[in-house]
């Protein structure tokens, strides 16, 4: 497995991988797969190659997921060709508010962190309280440096007594070595060794329930489960950054076009399409979730200390325990939890029809933030940003500028725009337990 | 009576100088103390040893050079036995062809230089002036705490802007002149200055001494101000009468005067903290002694990660820690001698002053490069004093004791040291026979301490006397990392008082300058 990954194992103790399969395996399934091995081969990257030569990379599902494209509109993902589009948005969107999308995330930074003190590493490293997390569940997690600053934010999977998978969007892996100074652990970047798909959607239970993962509607939110599927060790969390019932799957490289395939094989009667990154974009906005290196600057990477962010800025002071162990920042976060913000990461809506683009955000005339995220929400006709304010106490009477081009001629608009307080959309179902298998709509 | 059982108000860990002093202030301010020291005896590095049977000589660290004379008054360490056998000992750059040249702008010494080299001697004038002028600017600095830099306190640039200030008013000609010096090389400084070699090099040592740098190191001319500013407050180097031991046992008095409670043998294992307050500290022999001030005089980083750990502390502040440099680069050598060696030269009254020993400029950088790439160099710069002739309490009438430092000694040589130490101590005496010939055959016994030794024996990392490398990238603010460098630890009741903090060397203003914050804090909680 490490040795076809693109990025190479950390700390090289030339250890291999553990077997994260609980019981045997067996041999997947050939039949299901399309593509044959010498396609497969001019993309597996030479095993000569010196690392991070290839500045271009492709999942294993690359494939697979171009097999879907309609458009051929491709951008680009923490260095992978990620599909921007595959089909229509609209199609795309439908299908993740009525149906279910498959999304290919295997783009997003994959940490295994393991070792006797993976425990108190990982306390030590995120705001919130590690020791809590039980095995087969997952928290969200936010880091940040000596100063409170947030370095990174994501999700910390517990996979084991002493093994955790820490899931960002960003890579961290200096300052996550840095901290393991006087921690028995190992920190590794498993990114290129791990394939992740999305599944989101009202009938996400329901298409993995049809193809074979039993019991899937009894997985609590922020709980995991392993599932053997013919031999295939699939590791499914429910978890996902859209406000739908949704989960995620992690698996093994070679596994995935088999998993691929097959969830379209039994997923095609509920409606199952493969969706691109401009949907899971959309749905974050409108869930009003902050993406680390859009929404805000991570503390090492933002240049002036004012573009850096405190947790309590971006919203997510409910991550924050200062009352447990000691992690780092706690200090500074106790005394700036007591000071005033210096701005506010926020979510926004534009009652406008037609989709726009802009950029300052005005209070009472003057400049007063930055859109970071737009985006239009087909359900609901409205412009949707997350936008980054200066904080101030008083009456809100916000408006953007937008330049609105008709044929030839531009008009420029002053639109209002009204602060959210809460997520516009949010399905209930993403709550429930047990998961629906067979949404109504 | 067991420790465990009493109680007391502050906690001194480590009995080197700067702890004794630290626990001198503290007691002397009504606190019960405690000091723990894990070795057997006080000091450290600061200790008078026996080569062989009444020969005594200070094993490590030879002179008093910044210690402040407000601390030997305010402690009593002469009422506490301290004596001076020389105050202010003159240096002396030993030269081949026996003219030897006096480091000084007395009259005399300066009316010789003229003679040999009238742009020198005037060069010299200017050159002392004006590294005086830089030292005193920068004086105000060394006798408080830091300033604290980062974050939103402006406390940095208020400080350096008095300094600037400070230097205009002392006559500084121009504010370049000092911003040229401070990251400056040594080696680029005394060539635009100086003519003559052997002044060249003096000067380059002078500033090199102790470091692991090369006299074209850049921030090396920064260390001559430093360590210049060090010495405004004691006038010069001094010997003290016994040795460095000599010192430390007049503090040791001094603070049993004043009621510390000092054990040795008592090292400690780990420093109990709970939810961000160091309660007290757990000994190797399995005491608990716990108190609301602890003082630590051990090096900051084995006191934060080692004693501490790194789970207490941010990780940035673990990492920066870890990271600060500690590349030891002095050997000593201790040799008891049958006679004193003669060097031609030098007349009688001389014998007792700081001698250097220092090959040509060119040759000091290869020596540097030999130590970067873990060689023996064929040349050392040396450091000799011969305390033996103004203090005769050390060696028997008529024989004597010679220390040397020797400069740019890699912890690890390529090969081993086994089969090298006789090489190194045969250099060393080898390039000492150019100027005592006689060197040779006068040797009784000595005893050679390698950097690996300097850790062994005192505990030093990496064999780096003075706990952190003393460059401008790790002093003043930086010291030992900028949110320590006010004594304070994030660690509430924890407190740094050793010479990996501000201002280092042996000077025990750390341990009274964290004493004071120590007190400060207590009264206002």
């Amino acid at each position: 497995m490490s040795e076809e990954s693109d990025i190479p194992c950390v700390e090289g103790t030339g250890r291999e991988e553990p077997d994260e399969t609980p019981g045997f395996r067996e041999q997947p399934d050939f039949e299901r797969l399309e593509a044959s091995p010498e396609v497969d081969e001019l993309f597996a990257p030479a095993s000569d190659e010196p690392p991070f030569s290839r500045r271009v990379l492709t999942t294993p599902l690359h494939l697979s997921v171009a097999a879907e494209s309609r458009t051929n509109r491709w951008t680009d993902w923490n260095g992978y060709t990620t599909p921007e589009i595959l089909t229509t948005i609209d199609d795309e969107y439908r299908a993740l508010r009525y149906a279910a999308a498959l999304t290919d995330i295997s783009p997003m930074v994959k940490y295994r962190i393991s070792g006797r003190d993976a425990a108190s590493y990982l306390d030590r490293l995120v705001t919130g309280n590690v020791m809590r997390l039980s095995v087969d569940e997952v928290m969200p997690v936010v880091f940040c440096e000596d100063r409170g600053f947030v370095v990174g934010d994501g999700h910390l999977f517990r996979l084991g007594e002493n093994e955790y998978r820490l899931v960002t969007e960003e890579t961290h892996l200096a300052w996550l070595l840095d901290s393991a100074l006087g921690f028995q652990v190992h920190v590794e970047d498993v990114s290129a060794a791990l394939v992740a798909l999305s599944l989101q959607g009202p009938h996400a239970a329901a298409v993995l329930n049809a193809a074979g993962f039993y019991d899937i509607e009894t997985i609590r939110p922020y709980a995991a489960r392993w599932f053997d599927l013919g031999g295939m060790p699939v590791y499914v969390s429910r978890t996902g950054a859209t406000g739908e019932l949704g989960y995620e799957l992690w698996g093994d490289p070679e596994d995935a076009p088999v998993l691929w395939a097959r969830l379209f094989d039994k997923g095609a009667e509920f409606g199952l399409a493969a969706t691109g990154y401009a949907v899971r974009e959309l749905a974050r906005i409108e869930a009003g979730i902050p993406r680390a290196g859009c929404d805000y600057l991570g503390a090492f990477a933002a240049v002036d200390l004012a573009d850096a962010s405190t947790p309590f800025e971006l919203g997510l002071a409910s991550l924050v325990d200062l009352e447990s162990g000691h992690f780092t920042g706690r200090d500074a976060l106790r005394r700036l939890k007591q000071q005033e913000p210096r701005h506010l990461v926020v979510s926004m809506a534009l009652d406008f029809p037609e989709p726009v683009q802009f950029c300052a955000v005005e209070r009472e005339g003057a400049i007063d933030g930055t859109a970071t995220s737009i985006g239009f929400s087909p359900a609901l006709g409205l412009n949707l940003a997350l936008a980054r304010l200066r904080y101030r106490t008083g009456p809100v009477a916000l408006s953007v500028e937008v330049d609105f081009r008709e044929g030839l001629s531009v008009r420029r608009l002053k639109i209002p725009a009204r602060l959210l307080t809460e997520a516009v959309i949010g399905s209930p179902m993403r709550h429930a337990v047990p998961a629906p298998l067979l949404a109504e709509f | 009576m067991r420790l465990a059982d009493r109680s007391f108000d502050a906690i001194v860990i480590g009995g080197g100088h700067n702890g004794l002093v630290a626990a001198c202030y503290l007691a002397k301010a009504g606190k019960r103390v405690v000091l723990l020291e894990a070795s057997d005896h006080l000091g450290g590095a600061l200790a008078t040893g026996e080569i062989s049977p009444d020969y005594m000589i200070s094993t490590a660290a030879h002179l008093v050079e910044a210690m402040p004379r407000c601390i030997e008054k305010e402690l009593k360490l002469a009422r506490n036995g301290l004596r001076f056998a020389a105050r202010n000992v003159p240096t002396i750059a030993l030269s081949r062809d026996k003219r030897h040249l006096i480091l000084s702008t007395r009259r005399r010494d300066l009316a010789a230089l003229k003679q040999w080299n009238a742009h020198d001697a005037a060069a010299l004038v200017a050159f002392l002036a004006r590294l005086k002028t830089h030292a005193t600017a920068l004086r105000p600095f060394l006798l408080g705490a830091p300033p604290l830099s980062g974050g939103p306190s402006s406390e940095a640039a208020t400080a350096f802007r008095k300094l600037v200030w400070r230097a205009r008013r002392l006559g500084q000609p121009s504010f370049e002149e000092l911003m040229h010096a401070v990251p400056a090389s040594i080696g680029d400084i005394v060539d635009e200055t100086f003519e003559m070699p052997l002044l060249r090099a003096a000067f380059a040592f002078e500033a090199l001494r102790g470091t692991a740098e090369g006299p074209y190191s850049p921030g090396t001319a920064f260390n001559l101000i430093y360590r210049r500013a060090l010495q405004l407050e004691t006038k010069g180097a001094s010997l003290p009468r016994g040795g460095m031991g000599a010192l430390i046992e007049a503090l040791r008095r001094s603070a049993e005067s004043f009621g510390v409670a000092i054990k040795t043998d008592a090292a400690v294992k780990r420093i109990i903290v709970e939810s961000g307050v160091a309660k007290g500290v757990e000994t190797v022999a399995g005491d608990f002694l716990h108190a609301p001030m602890m003082l630590s005089s051990v090096d900051p980083r084995t006191t934060m990660l080692d004693l501490v750990g790194p789970a207490c502390l941010d990780a940035g502040l673990a990492a920066r820690l870890a990271q600060t440099s500690r590349r030891g680069a002095t050997a000593k050598l201790n040799l008891a001698l049958e006679g004193l060696p003669s060097i031609a030269g030098l007349s009688p009254e001389e014998y007792g002053a700081r001698l250097l020993v220092v090959p040509p400029l060119n040759e000091l950088d290869q020596a540097f490069a030999s130590f970067k790439r873990g060689e023996l160099s064929d040349e050392f710069a040396m450091e000799v004093t011969i305390p033996s002739v103004i203090d005769t309490t050390l060696a028997p009438v008529g024989h004597h004791v010679m220390s040397i430092l020797i400069q740019h000694v890699p912890y690890d040589v390529a090969g081993g040291w086994a089969g090298q130490r006789d090489r190194l101590l045969n250099r060393v005496i080898e390039t000492l026979s150019h100027y005592a010939p006689d060197i040779r055959a006068r040797i009784i016994a000595g005893e050679m301490l390698l950097p690996s030794d300097i850790e062994a024996k005192f505990g030093l990392a990496g064999g780096e006397w003075h706990c952190g490398e003393m460059r401008p990238d790790q002093l003043l603010m930086f010291r030992p990392a900028p949110e320590l460098a006010q004594y304070r630890t994030p660690l509430q009741g924890l407190y740094l008082c050793g010479a990996g903090n501000h201002p280092g060397g042996i000077s025990g203003l750390a341990g009274q300058l964290a004493a004071k914050v120590a007190l400060s804090e207590g009264r206002r909680a």
